[in-house]
């Protein structure tokens, strides 16, 4: 096997280094210093492999043209010397050694050129075209905002809602101004309810959003931290999501009541949601297994009884409040119960998979500390004969991250799992202090190769086993 | 951290299954488990020894290279130095690779591997070894003998009568007659070899010499068993020493009238003609098997008194029949190294493959030392007054 260094003069380094540009969105800052940290260029590409898609292929060409130009002038230049007797063929050499490193800096250029005059412009053309769209568009407009859940409420209201409602959604987790431009062009404009998820990602996001979509309503599923390194600090990421308030003259406000970071936010007129009760519904007899959860819902002569497949008990505020907004759009009871038994669990969002008598909850898209709160609490109610809990911890935390890290393993603790596996990351030492300083019985194994074990995970468990896995830990992070 | 060499392969029709076996039950959850360094040991068709890293990947024997290889690669000495040790050529120098054993897992099915050979190799180098040792793997692997010691300890098994094949060569008419007692249809089986290979079943009395001419061509000794009447298969495996526990009942799901042989139970998922390869030895039963609570007690109770009286450890299956109307259970045969160590089974019943195997090697190092606290020698004059 060739050493780390040499990995650079494989043939496979050109497709590396797009599939880190694609990995990391394109985003120069965050390419260079994955590029820069990097030891061993084998182990880059783990988890993932590169999507062919235009950008990628183009910037693919472009690498592997470069560096074979580049070894073809090397050549050239050492022919040329050797035949001359010119001392500066050693600059052949030195050519042809910077092949690797040269290319995995110079592609950035036409990155950065390319995102000044063509795609920013563009952009910039397309989110003005779909706010008009948005202006113009007779439907109410609900903004799904927040650091977690955003995607799961979406979804949820999509189904709801659309049993009696046309409606549309933006898609996946496409949620950034861009996105919503793009959803704007392909509306039909006869849509009754428009959804729009806001992928926050630095101060100031949300206002551009909330400018270029003008919602009526809007809804805040919490709190946590996360893009910290470009919020720097909770209390900047809270009042960016709750900028979509303040659009909303704090009307028509639904704000996720669960979450603590997010009450020094909330305003006397805005609603909340938990599982005590939704704008005002009463909820009651919440039952929750790994086959769903149900609920009662009571206002005034009203009664909802709900059931959903979806998994843990925090999942009956995000229902009930879509299930509140559903009465109020005038959907019927039958329609609203209807849509909420519809839903099924989200990929890799606490999505139940049973392997030869064991179940394994894939909750691998988690990336939020309150949602791993969430998924420990399912996992210490759930009954099984052994529990075991898998999670690499948690990416973008910040100055915090070491403190919320031995959070995160004292709470490990108290739902005290049978085993608990940590795929070997840079915060495993804090989540193993939390673990310790709680006084955890079980056994704890730390996992050097996450993609084996994830890879074989079926011969680690058996009948009766209960395996939360909780985020995954994307290539571009140590 | 300790060392497990898997053996697998071997001079036996079953040498194929023995691949599977060792690569996808026992080196991928052992490897996996991270308590033991894995060494794969592999003996070709032709008796030679291999033991190369590259013998845990499965390519090399579907893609014929495994031949190429066999060519090319140094074969292994065995040293009894204080255990077990590995020895073989580096090809460069004359040095030689040395590999002190901690613990072997025999992944061998059949002839020459699950019999018991392999396992008096083992206690002569004195290593310690997963599974029934050569006593028990003997007994167990000859359906006679099995059937005989059980039914000496009052294990009741349906009708059955035996002979060697010489016997049959040489005066078919006798053999014909010790058959003739018994009610049709028949299983007629060569002792000693597993996974249904050269056993036929016989309806009327015109099959029966080309079925036992069959069970000749397999094995010097041949069995014949007067079928049970309302039929239900099941096999039950069981892992542990002096305290051995079930895994669960279960219920090879083919009709009496459908044979199931070898083709069946390994290529076509256990459904003839329409089964998926994939399915593999696993994809053809119930499990666990429903029946009676107090039927499957008592079938429990058959297999662990088999396991018991035949000296089995480690890990073995017991196969039993049942007459559904009267509830009577019989037992039929057993085997000693299950294949893939029926580790579908165990993993319903609550055990890991990783957890399995990591059980099977404290198992074997558990006999072991209980072993080495026996008196097997002691100091006498007697060579001296010689």
């Amino acid at each position: 096997m060739l050493s780390p260094f040499l990995e650079m003069y494989r043939l496979h380094f050109a497709k590396t280094i797009a599939y880190m540009l694609q990995a990391t969105e394109y985003q120069v800052g965050a390419y260079l210093k994955w590029l820069w940290r990097v030891k061993d260029f084998s182990q880059v590409a783990r988890r993932k492999d590169l999507v062919k898609t235009r950008r990628a292929s183009v910037l693919l060409s472009v690498v592997r043209a470069g560096m074979l130009g580049q070894f073809l002038a090397a050549l050239i230049w050492g022919v040329v010397a050797i035949k001359r007797k010119d001392p500066a063929g050693l600059f052949a050499i030195d050519l042809l050694v910077s092949i690797p490193i040269v290319w995995s800096h110079l592609i950035v250029v036409p990155l950065v050129f390319a995102r000044w005059l063509y795609v920013n412009p563009l952009s910039g053309f397309q989110v003005q075209r779909a706010e008009k769209i948005f202006i113009d568009h007779p439907a109410v407009k609900i903004a799904v905002a927040g650091s977690y859940g955003k995607t799961t409420m979406k979804e949820i209201l999509l189904t709801v809602l659309g049993e009696g409602k046309k409606v549309a959604a933006t898609p996946a987790n496409k949620n950034v101004a861009i996105s919503h431009a793009q959803f704007a062009k392909n509306l039909d404009g006869d849509e009754e309810v428009l959804i729009i998820e806001y992928g926050e990602g630095a101060p100031g996001d949300v206002v551009r959003f909330t400018e270029n979509t003008h919602p009526n309503i809007g809804i805040i599923t919490g709190l946590a931290p996360a893009h910290l390194d470009k919020y720097k600090t909770l209390q900047r990421a809270g009042e960016d999501i709750f900028s979509l308030a303040d659009y909303l003259k704090n009307k028509n406000v639904y704000v996720n009541g669960e979450c603590q970071a997010a009450l020094p936010f909330v305003k006397r007129t805005h609603q909340s949601y938990s599982q005590r009760q939704a704008a005002g519904w009463k909820i009651s007899e919440i039952k929750i297994s790994l086959k769903g959860l149900s609920f009662t819902m009571k206002k005034d002569s009203k009664t909802l009884q709900l059931k959903s497949d979806l998994l843990g008990a925090h999942q009956v505020g995000p229902l009930a409040i879509a299930a509140v907004l559903a009465d109020s759009f005038g959907l019927s009871k039958e329609g609203i119960e209807t849509g909420v038994a519809k839903i099924k669990p989200f990929e890799h969002r606490m999505q139940p998979r049973e392997i030869g008598g064991a179940w394994i909850i894939d909750d691998t898209y988690n990336g939020n500390i309150e949602g791993m709160y969430a998924g420990l609490k399912l996992l210490q109610a759930l009954p099984a004969k052994r529990k075991i809990y898998v999670t690499p911890g948690l990416v973008d935390q910040g100055k915090d991250s070491s403190a919320i890290h031995r959070r995160l393993g004292e709470a490990v603790a108290r739902a005290q799992p049978d085993l608990v596996v940590l795929m070997r990351h840079s915060v495993t030492d804090e989540i193993v202090d939390g673990i310790k300083a709680k006084n955890y019985k079980g056994q704890l194994v730390i996992e050097e190769d996450p993609l084996n074990f994830y890879m074989h995970l079926d011969q680690f468990v058996a009948a009766g086993d209960l395996v939360l896995l909780q985020n995954d830990w994307p290539d571009n992070y140590k | 951290m300790k060392t497990v060499a898997v053996i697998f392969g071997g001079r036996s029709t079953e040498h194929d299954v023995s691949i599977i076996t060792a690569l996808a039950s026992v080196i991928k959850p052992l490897e996996l488990s991270k308590q033991y360094k894995v060494e794969a040991v592999y003996i070709a068709k032709d008796g030679s020894w291999y033991w190369d890293d590259k013998l845990k990947d499965i390519k090399p024997y579907q893609s014929g290279e495994i031949e190429d290889f066999m060519h090319r690669a140094p074969k292994v000495h065995l040293l009894f130095d204080k255990g077990l040790t590995l020895v073989k050529s580096s090809q460069f120098a004359g040095r030689k690779m040395y590999r002190k054993i901690d613990v072997v897992f025999p992944a061998m099915h059949g002839t020459h591997g699950e019999d018991g050979e392999l396992m008096g190799l083992l206690e002569m180098a004195n290593v310690p070894y997963v599974g029934c040792d050569f006593r028990a793997s003997a007994v167990a692997m000859d359906k006679v003998l099995a059937k005989q010691v059980a039914g000496a300890s009052g294990v009741e098994s349906n009708p059955w009568v035996w002979f060697y094949s010489r016997q049959f060569s040489k005066t078919p008419q006798t053999v014909l007659k010790q058959i003739k007692d018994l009610k049709y249809p028949l299983f007629v089986k060569p002792a000693h070899t597993g996974s249904s290979i050269g056993i036929s079943r016989v309806e009327k009395v015109g099959e029966l010499m080309n079925a036992l001419e069959v069970a000749a061509h397999y094995d010097d000794k041949i069995i014949v068993e007067q079928g049970v009447q309302n039929l239900i298969e099941a096999t039950l495996p069981i892992m542990g020493n002096d305290d051995p526990i079930p895994a669960l009942l279960e219920r090879p799901l083919t009709k009496p009238e459908d044979f199931f042989d070898f083709d069946t139970k390994y290529m076509q998922g256990g459904k003839k003609g329409k089964g998926s390869a994939k399915a593999g030895a696993q994809g053809y039963s119930e499990l666990p098997a429903q029946l009676p609570k107090e039927l499957c007690k008592k079938a429990e109770q058959i297999g662990l008194d088999v396991y018991r009286v035949l000296g089995c450890s480690g890990i073995a299956r017991i196969d039993l029949l049942i007459d559904s109307k009267t509830g009577k259970v019989f037992f039929n045969e057993v085997n000693p190294l299950p294949g893939g160590l029926y580790a579908h089974n165990w993993r319903r019943a609550g055990i890991s493959n990783v957890d399995l195997v990591s059980k099977l090697v404290s198992l074997a190092e558990e006999r072991w030392q209980a072993k080495q606290k026996l008196t097997t020698s002691f100091s006498t004059n007697y060579l001296k007054q010689f």
